[in-house]
């Protein structure tokens, strides 16, 4: 297998021994960083000179003042400013979740992550030796970027892309030159992943965007979610297949305000991203070169410090699961290198792409039975499925069932982020071409399962919710949208079943009348649309974990499944 | 709330009214008679009695030209017992004025005379005189359905939702889905001829919605409806609103547009919610507020709420209920029985499944069966008695979120109190569902 897919992705390899070249480079620099500038040798092709590459405007600000000052044009207020008030309002009528309880939570969490640690640090430890036999094959980390509206997920995500040389000089150059006829000069780095024509007139991210870069060690897979709060459903698709969030938060004075308070997308993102599933997190200050902030530690520490709380509130644990460094996505710094030492004296690195790089290897179940819930699928030359494989192995001719049409359908193409590949493991995302079925067949939540192993599908399941915040009382007859995998629908709350003490873990109150913020349940769950696939959490926890939401703003959140189907369905 | 004053006071005795002509209605539409011997007779405001009088007397005298002898008796007999009837009003109430008579055979074939009359709630702009074999009451129904009526388009990427709002009832019309592409960074050299037929794809879909709203929305060349609110996640609404494709006639009905994260029944309830003070004045809106008052009190755990008919009833006795709110279609009934032989009431309340277990109607300790002295549904001796407990009546329906949930949660009766009641005794769940939970399972 190694051989075959050293052959088929030949640019892979190639691109690999340049980048460990780059990384090289990068470690020689990292002490000597004065001399970094001049330090890499021509590699055709490669973004050696991505660090020179300044956008015109900037470098006319950059002549005016040896100090990158961040450009005038940056202060403009960005074009959602002016909504983020009113969303502020509408949501000021929620009340604050009492912290303890939610410490209480997220003690639980850390139980659950310590043991995940211990498997993953005898995986790195495998994985290290394994490291130089197991040849080419790169671990696949998807990694979605989250945060408020204009925080500069695409902008960074976009920056990444051209530092690792996924998106030419040429293109950008092309972008650049567009966006200054629009005026929006600022927004050429979001434009690599912003790929509507909507998404570029307004510079708002709509759909979850996708792109892949390498680094020495890794694959990933970046998901650029929205920051909208009309589109959080996207995000919460794009965060369901995310295995590491980048948090983006912005410095610039009033911005990380409105991000955060009530009504800001920055508190909603984090909760959801810890329910969807993602146990670590990175957080990102930006706009550190904002005329504001100035690369200001002070200003570094006030918004660590109003984060770090209620990140703990969410479940993260903040020594172990949360990384906080300040970044500039406009101009790069901290994204691959690092800047002078006079621009920012305070932090020295890691940058982000090389922090990305060193963390240490994820859990992956690659013995188990396929699971593949399907995102997005459409026809090309055939019918595409796209997803994230979440356990088991796919390889090309194989035959799968799609779950839950039962529809046969045979793998007849396979790539792993736009490379054909013969096979895949799991965590990585994939598009499959296949044939034995039609495109108006499959709804994005559907399931690739081997026939042999069917996934589970049902209408009626129990599971275990945890009230995270909602202003009134939740009782039986109470309809949400359900988030589970890649699929959402509308639910009702049929009936309560009982309540968990949280402190002792027991079942205290059987069938309850109503539960309230904060409070853990079994709840029987009717899906009002149809059959959807779901599995146990203690078979396969990312196909068993769901949220649910309501009318945008309060969302009863919730985790862990036990997803008994109930014999009704 | 004490400080209810008259108009709280009023808008809820008018909801226990509409209630009470609803029900009425329902029993006159089931009713049949022999013949045309139906008389069905709506007099509109400022109308003359006397007007009305001669008509029936006319009316008398055609009759009696009828054939058929069972016939022309009825038809006589209801013309004059309607005659009747009409004396005892010397002018039209202001508004208006309803009369209803006639023989209606019952399930036991036998035959029941009834002569209702009374003057509707609000004013009916109908002129009604029918003979038939059945009840007219259309011109009441379209009375009780006479509130502004609204239209909702909930569009997002995945399909859109036409809905309608009025008084209390929340109506989907229509819903489709479609399949628009996404964004999936495939192009190279096609790229742009993925943009167009993306761009040609939504430009359909607009269109789509534009059609079908003109189809729902406007009958006989004219909107049917008050306003029309847009609500949607993307771009969608306002595209359609500004959109050329968009009828002018409803264009200028939007009374507004509002951001919701979903689509399809969720998106619907969301944007009912985001219009609402566009929409203030509607039952719908109002019921929501009631109900989500008593969530209010039940979360901050006042004790100032009660539910299930037992706890309800002990609060109505203590007179702390401040309002009273029951689900429309409660099915419990109210029984009064006695014992003949201790003369002593007894008063029972038993849902449908319930009546059929005839050990309530047997005295437990002589064994005697216990005579029926009074049967009526609990909503209707709460429509009547209300006012003696100092409440305020609210009937809901389970139409809206917080509706479903008071019904299907809380049994659908329940009330908000004016001081804190403790209920020594918890009912245990009367509602019985299936007990197949096995908690080991979790």
């Amino acid at each position: 297998m190694a051989t075959e897919n050293g052959d088929n992705v030949a640019p892979d390899s190639w691109d690999q021994d340049s980048d460990s070249q780059d990384a090289s480079v990068d470690n020689l620099s990292k002490p000597l960083s004065n001399l970094n500038v001049n330090a890499p040798t021509f590699v055709p092709g490669q973004n050696i000179y991505a660090a020179e590459f300044v956008p015109s405007f900037l470098n006319k600000s950059n002549e005016d003042t040896p100090t990158p000052p961040p450009p005038t044009e940056n202060t403009d207020p960005p074009p959602d400013a002016g909504k983020n008030p009113t969303s502020d309002e509408q949501m000021e009528t929620e009340d604050t979740p009492p912290d303890n309880v939610a410490d209480e939570w997220g003690d639980e969490e850390e139980e659950e992550n310590g043991d995940d640690e211990e498997v993953e640090e005898k995986q790195k430890s495998k994985k290290t030796e394994d490291q130089e036999s197991s040849g080419p094959k790169k671990e696949h980390v998807n990694v979605v970027f989250i945060g408020h509206v204009d925080a500069g997920k695409s902008t960074i995500g976009g920056h990444i892309m051209y530092l690792t040389g996924m998106v030419d000089k040429r293109t950008l150059e092309k972008y650049e030159r567009e966006a200054k006829e629009k005026n929006r000069e600022t927004w050429y780095l979001s434009w690599a992943l912003d790929t509507n024509l909507e998404e570029r007139e307004k510079g708002k991210t709509v759909e979850v965007g996708r792109a892949f870069f390498e680094t020495e060690n890794k694959h990933f897979t970046i998901l650029d979610a929205p920051g909208h709060k009309s589109f959080v459903p996207n995000m919460i698709g794009g965060a369901s297949q995310a295995d590491l969030a980048v948090l983006v938060i912005s410095a610039r004075k009033g911005e990380f305000e409105t991000g955060f308070e009530r009504g800001g997308q920055t508190r909603e993102h984090a909760m959801l991203v810890k329910t969807a599933g993602v146990k670590h997190l990175v957080v990102v200050i930006n706009k550190m070169d904002d005329p504001t902030v100035q690369w200001s530690i002070d200003r570094y520490n006030e918004c660590k410090e109003k984060l770090v709380p209620y990140l703990k509130k969410c479940g993260f644990n903040p020594k172990t699961d949360v990384f906080f460094l300040p970044v500039s996505g406009l101009t790069g710094a901290f994204l691959k290198y690092c800047p002078d030492e006079t621009v920012c004296p305070w932090y020295r690195g890691p940058s982000l792409i090389d922090y990305l790089d060193q963390m240490s290897s994820f859990n992956r179940s690659s013995d188990q039975p396929v699971r593949l819930p399907v995102v997005d699928r459409y026809k090309d030359m055939g019918v595409i499925l796209l997803g994230k494989l979440e356990s088991g192995c796919i390889a090309r001719n194989q035959s799968l069932l799609l779950m839950p049409n039962r529809a046969t359908v045979k793998v007849m193409q396979l790539f792993s982020d736009d490379i054909e590949t013969e096979s895949a493991g799991p965590g990585e995302n994939l598009k499959l071409k296949v044939s034995g079925v039609e495109e108006e067949d499959v709804t994005p939540g559907f399931v690739l399962c081997p026939a042999d192993n069917l996934c589970n599908t049902g209408k009626v399941f129990d599971a275990q919710i945890v009230i995270l915040e909602h202003k009134s009382i939740i009782c039986a007859g109470y309809s949400a949208v359900l988030h589970i995998h890649a699929c959402a629908e509308e639910v009702t709350i049929k009936a309560l079943i009982c309540i968990i003490d949280k402190k002792t873990g027991e079942k205290t109150q059987m069938k309850p009348r109503f539960v309230k913020q904060d409070q853990i349940a079994i709840a029987r769950i009717e899906v009002n649309g149809g059959l959807i696939c779901l599995e146990t959490f203690k078979d396969f926890p990312q196909m068993g974990r769901f949220t649910l939401r309501d009318e945008g703003m309060v969302f009863s959140s919730i985790f862990s499944s036990p997803g008994r189907k109930s014999p009704e369905s | 709330m004490a400080t209810n004053g008259d108009v709280g006071e009023s808008s809820a005795d008018r909801n226990v009214e509409i209630w009470k002509i609803k029900k009425l209605i329902k029993s006159l539409e089931a009713a049949r008679g022999n013949g045309t011997s139906m008389i069905s007779l709506i007099i509109p405001p400022k109308d003359q009695i006397s007007r009305v009088a001669k008509m029936l007397a006319d009316e008398f005298g055609t009759a009696s030209n009828i054939k058929s002898r069972v016939n022309r008796l009825s038809v006589l007999g209801a013309i004059t017992s309607v005659q009747q009837r009409l004396k005892l009003y010397n002018k039209v109430p202001p508004n208006g004025l309803v009369i209803y008579c006639g023989t209606i055979v019952t399930d036991e074939g036998k035959e029941k005379k009834v002569n209702i009359d009374f003057e509707p709630f609000r004013p009916i702009n109908t002129s009604l005189y029918l003979c038939d074999n059945k009840f007219h009451t259309e011109a009441l129904t379209a009375l009780l359905a006479d509130d502004n009526k609204f239209g909702f388009i909930v569009m997002d990427g995945n399909g859109a939702l036409f809905g309608t709002l009025s008084g209390n009832t929340r109506e989907v019309l229509h819903k489709f889905t479609v399949d628009l592409p996404k964004k999936h960074g495939r192009g190279g050299q096609s790229a742009l001829r993925f943009a167009r037929l993306r761009m040609e794809k939504r430009h359909n879909y607009v269109r789509k919605v534009a059609e079908v709203a003109v189809q729902l929305f406007i009958t006989n060349d004219k909107p049917n409806i008050a306003g029309l609110v847009l609500a949607g996640s993307a771009d969608f609404k306002t595209e359609l609103s500004q959109s050329d494709m968009f009828d002018p006639r409803l264009q200028a009905k939007i009374i507004k547009i509002v951001d919701v994260s979903y689509g399809g029944e969720n998106g619907f309830n969301q944007a009912i919610e985001l219009a609402a003070d566009s929409l203030a004045n509607v039952k719908f809106i109002q019921e929501k507020k009631l109900i989500g008052r008593y969530f209010e009190e039940i979360s901050q755990d006042t004790g100032k709420y009660c539910f299930g008919v037992d706890d309800t009833l002990k609060a109505l006795e203590m007179g702390a209920v401040d309002t009273l709110i029951v689900w429309e279609n409660l099915d419990i009934t109210r029984y009064v029985l006695k014992n003949h032989t201790t003369e002593v009431e007894n008063i029972l309340y038993l849902r449908p499944e319930q009546e059929k277990d005839k050990t309530h109607f047997i005295d437990k300790d002589t064994g005697v069966e216990l005579e029926l002295a009074e049967q009526m549904p609990l909503l209707e001796w709460f429509a009547n008695n209300y006012k003696n407990f100092g409440a305020t009546l609210e009937i809901i329906t389970d139409k809206s979120q917080e509706g479903a949930q008071f019904v299907r949660g809380f049994g659908g009766i329940g009330g908000i109190l004016r001081y804190q009641v403790d209920f020594q005794v918890f009912s245990a769940n009367p509602d019985g569902f299936d007990d197949d939970y096995d908690l080991d399972d979790y």
